[in-house]
């Protein structure tokens, strides 16, 4: 039952570029990078309880990064520029996540937030790198002989990217790292009086999930081919904490169906002009009311009980 | 769990929105259709409103009500981008590809009209007359520029303040994006031009809720003229700071997209004695006949909605779209309407001065010096030339 | 620079940090009751408003009574809020509710848009523009009248938390939920009264900040410094939120005076880093220093 869903999802991402219109394979690939840039949140916010609201700026230090390198190296293969990206954005991963080791809750996802906006305004001061507010074109990635510059192409790159860390998160969280964080969620205490080195792996959680985002940030920026300051704000972080929620925190499954919602939502919507945020939030607060948890928790609710974070008004 | 049938359901939903094959896209034997990605939301919607729903869509109302281009009603779809660059490109792909418009119209902001630029030109698709002041857009094929670019604007203020009033000294209050940079840099390559300088700039970031400390910062540097390259929010808390401070021997100069009623309504009676560049007739007073006839549009189909610069922007737009698609003809092509718009000679909109489209297809040129005289701009020069 | 002037800078920006300071306390005050941020304070703020500017508007009445009526309109509209949406989230996490506020925060900035249109208005204040001379130095009467007003308001406030059954019930709640339910406080009861005094701390402020930044459907965006005052002041503390509000305020109009415009901007966030690692609780925090 599992495989054959798992064949028939393949099939149908292999397949799309061939049954679909030319804007939806466009979409699909905006999808598959925003379910990566959650995946990679889930694992930071989910696993951990590290919320952030700054995940818009990783996502930034991943575009620019990936689109210096294609600009400046155009030698350089696709895979190699992307893997940099998100080595890069992995590495101020680490210089923000050591800090932030001392502070929780609000007081961290401030510090994102905060982390967010001057991500933005370095963008924006280092202008002889990155245009500041002129914006950055960035030019067709290379791979190989090809050049990537059909939407197809460059779809079959995304879901490529995507399916490895995909499966790469799914084994991350099968073993015992990934069990550690889970441990970490529950109960910082009872995880740390056995044995688990909490510093570690909050620490791990954050380069991990940088990394993720700075890999989908170098994507973003060969799809969408042109990047600029005012991509990046922190209303494009406060998006995929709503993915995350809304898909359900700690599920990788999760946040792929959060992502794909609320990124087709977004696109649907654009018809309604003004009416666009009141449809939106309408129905952001009518999902949160009638499921709990967000999708993966009301799916699991179908075939069994999960595990929850703190309930309104509770203390931790 | 996710079932096979289910899946199988998605896909048959998938493809049924496959599109009709069209001859040329967005137009057929009754209508044509254009559209653009605008800001419906975020912190430009009131603008993008106005320059679609009721400037664009005004004067096509009017000439559907006529019947149309050669038998052919207009339509228009909008999608809205809340000023994010890549809401932009998603949007323009769906107009381009799944709306299959004729042309983009009036689409709204640097950033995300830069975004779209190759896409469209690749394409050969029609950007006509962006609401959006950087020179970036120059130079192609398939753009007509829309709103009197910043190099020309500053030409124009340059040339008339240190030229022709021999100012010496200028300072620049500029909004920190591109619309304010573009200004900013075009203003010290014009002082440039008269071996001058700015004595002071200060930038403000786009909702700023205070501007004292940049205010200080400037008059300490005592210009005689100090630009203001803001919207009209910022523009009015910078008019009020000055007033609180007692800060009377400067004089205060808004850039074209900032002269305009709503900073005046805004900072009230600290706007008096500020001058600036005006790239419209006054919309609700001006006795030019296209004014008047927009006036009366506006009175007929949005009776609620008060006239202002931005639909008249859009009113202009739409007017020029639909003279190029007369003359394009029954048989109408992209490239039919591109020539069109370059037969454009001395054309008389009745709002703005006569308009001659060359190689550079710019639509406007001009401006002219105003001042602010009881709450209104009196106009205080005939059109200034930027050539 | 005189330093008339910057004593006029400061002046300017203790006036916004107060503002800053009433939008803090009204995050901390539910933040405390419930555990939840609310996203949308902003925007309900902005929507009280300009129920009271429609009133002064149609009905032509005078500024005290716009006030009075988006001080009552938010208490309704905190009141309907908490009872009809949040309240019904019974099963949510925490995290849920946050979501359900940004929806919120999405459907009252929409809706006002639709209402009013998303133009940007002039609003009357009770406190004139021309300034006031104090020696050399010269302060605008808004901005004093922006402190005073926010520093009656917050001595209010301390001494509904200090003095009345309600104020004392909302510390407790705050403190420890469950004890406070089992020493027969109604935790519902705090909850609506948490909303709805937050509310209303926000239509004070938004009808004392509307003549400065312009009555508009983007005015609620404010909140956002209101959520920086209240983390560097130290979340939970109401003193806290205040210092920070005003620390807010102050840094942000004085890093443009001296530094360069490369970092300016980033001023108020990287000052905001800096204490939290120094002091993970803010300025004033509570928060025992983890060691992890």
């Amino acid at each position: 039952m599992r495989q054959a869903a798992l064949a028939t999802g393949a099939a149908v991402v292999v397949g799309w570029p061939w049954a679909a219109p030319r804007y939806f394979v466009f979409l699909a690939s905006l999808i598959a990078i925003n379910a990566i840039v959650a995946i990679g949140l889930n694992l930071l916010s989910g696993y951990t309880n590290q919320l952030s609201f700054g995940h818009a700026g990783f996502l930034a230090i991943g575009a620019y990064a990936a689109a210096i390198l294609t600009i400046r190296a155009p030698a350089l293969p696709v895979p190699v520029s992307l893997l940099l990206a998100g080595l890069v954005t992995a590495a101020v991963g680490l210089a923000l996540g050591i800090p932030c080791l001392r502070l929780e809750g609000l007081y961290l996802a401030m510090a994102t937030l905060a982390f967010g906006f001057v991500v933005v305004e370095a963008i924006l001061s280092l202008d002889w790198l990155t245009r500041g507010n002129d914006g950055l074109r960035v030019p067709a990635a290379r791979l190989g002989p090809w050049t990537l510059a059909t939407d197809t192409a460059r779809y079959y790159l995304v879901m490529t990217v995507a399916a490895l860390l995909v499966v790469a998160a799914v084994n991350i969280s099968r073993t015992r790292t990934g069990r550690a964080l889970l441990a970490v969620r529950e109960s910082e205490i009872a995880a740390q009086a056995s044995g688990i080195h909490l510093a570690a792996y909050k620490t791990l959680a954050f380069v991990v999930s940088a990394f993720y985002t700075g890999v989908a940030g170098g994507l973003f920026a060969l799809v969408v081919g042109f990047l600029s300051p005012d991509s990046f704000d922190v209303f494009l972080s406060v998006d995929f904490v709503a993915m995350i929620i809304v898909g359900g925190l700690g599920s990788i499954l999760g946040s792929v169906v959060g992502a794909a919602v609320i990124t087709t939502l977004n696109d649907s919507l654009a018809g309604f002009q003004n009416y666009r945020p009141l449809i939106f939030g309408a129905i952001l607060i009518t999902s949160m009311v009638f499921m709990p948890g967000g999708i993966a928790s009301a799916l699991g609710k179908i075939s069994g009980a999960r595990s929850r974070p703190p309930r309104q008004g509770e203390d931790r | 769990m996710i079932s096979r049938s289910s899946v199988l359901l998605l896909l048959a939903v998938m493809l049924s929105a496959l599109p009709v094959a069209a001859q040329q896209p967005g137009v057929s034997d009754t209508e044509i259709v254009i559209g653009g990605s605008n800001s419906f939301s975020g912190p430009l919607a009131f603008t993008g409103e106005q320059i679609t729903k009721f400037g664009v869509d005004l004067y096509f109302k009017v000439i559907n009500d006529a019947g149309g281009i050669h038998g052919r009603k207009i339509r228009t779809v909008y999608y809205d981008d809340a000023y994010r660059p890549q809401d932009a490109v998603a949007n323009t792909k769906k107009l381009v590809e799944q709306d299959r418009v004729f042309a983009i119209i009036i689409p709204q902001g640097s950033p995300p009209v830069v975004a779209t630029l190759d896409y469209l030109e690749e394409n050969k698709v029609p950007l006509l007359f962006p609401y959006q002041s950087s020179p970036v857009t120059r130079g192609k094929r398939y753009v007509m520029q829309g709103m009197t670019l910043s190099d020309r604007s500053s030409k124009m203020m340059i040339d008339y303040l240190a030229g022709q009033r021999k100012v010496k000294k200028f300072a620049a209050l500029y909004q920190d994006d591109e619309y304010g940079k573009s200004f900013l840099t075009a203003f010290e390559k014009d002082l440039g031009r008269y071996g001058l300088k700015l004595v002071a700039a200060e930038s403000v970031k786009r909702g700023v809720t205070d501007v004292s400390a940049q205010v200080a910062k400037l008059q300490a540097a005592k210009p005689e003229v100090t630009f203001l390259v803001l919207v009209p929010g910022p523009g009015a808390q910078a008019l009020k700071e000055r007033q609180k401070i007692g800060w009377n021997d400067t004089i205060m100069v808004s850039t074209g997209p900032l002269t305009d009623e709503r900073y005046l309504s805004l900072a009230g009676d600290a706007a008096e004695g500020v001058e600036g560049l005006s790239l419209w007739p006054d919309p609700v007073s001006s006795d030019l006949p296209g004014v008047k006839l927009y006036r009366e549009h506006m009175h007929r189909y949005f009776p609620q909605n008060e006239p202002n610069r931005y639909s008249i922007a859009g009113y202009c737009a739409a007017m020029l779209f639909a003279e190029g698609a007369k003359r394009a003809g029954r048989n109408l092509t992209r490239d039919g309407l591109m020539a069109a718009f370059e037969s454009f000679k001395a054309y008389e909109t009745g709002i703005l001065p006569p308009i001659t489209i060359g190689p550079d297809h710019e639509t406007q040129k001009q401006g002219f010096w105003v001042r602010v005289e009881q709450g209104r701009f009196k106009q205080m020069t005939d059109w200034l030339k930027s050539e | 620079m005189t330093w008339a002037a910057v004593v006029h800078v400061v002046v300017s920006g203790l006036a916004t940090g107060s503002i800053y300071a009433l939008m803090a306390i009204s995050l901390v005050i539910v933040y405390n009751a419930t555990r939840t941020l609310n996203f949308a304070q902003g925007e309900m703020l902005m929507v009280s408003t300009f129920v009271g500017w429609t009133v002064l508007r149609v009905l032509s009445a005078p500024l005290i009574v716009a006030l009075l009526v988006a001080v009552a309109a938010s208490a309704l509209l905190g009141w309907l809020l908490e009872r009809l949406i949040i309240r019904h989230a019974i099963s949510a996490t925490h995290f849920d509710v946050l979501i359900i506020t940004l929806g919120l925060s999405l459907v009252l900035r929409s809706a006002a848009g639709i209402a009013w249109t998303h133009d940007e208005f002039p609003f009357p204040s009770f406190f004139g523009n021309r300034p006031v001379a104090v020696g050399p130095v010269r302060v605008a009467p808004v901005s004093l009248g922006i402190i005073g007003a926010s520093l009656a308001l917050m001595l209010a406030l301390g001494a509904l938390f200090r003095w009345t059954r309600l104020g004392r019930a909302m510390r407790a709640v705050a403190q420890n939920q469950r004890a406070a339910r089992l020493m027969g406080i109604s935790v519902e009861r705090v909850y609506s009264a948490s909303w709805v005094i937050a509310s209303m701390v926000g239509a004070v402020a938004g009808v004392l900040i509307a003549p400065v930044i312009f009555l508009s459907s983007k005015m609620g965006l404010v909140a956002i410094n209101g959520f920086t005052a209240a983390v560097l002041g130290g979340f939970g503390s109401m003193p806290g939120a205040v210092i920070g509000g005003m620390l807010l305020g102050v840094l942000e109009n004085l890093a443009p005076l001296y530094l360069p415009a490369s970092i300016k901007h980033s001023v108020p966030f990287l000052v905001m880093i800096t204490i939290l690692l120094v002091r993970p609780g803010g300025v004033l925090g509570r928060v025992a220093r983890r060691k992890v």
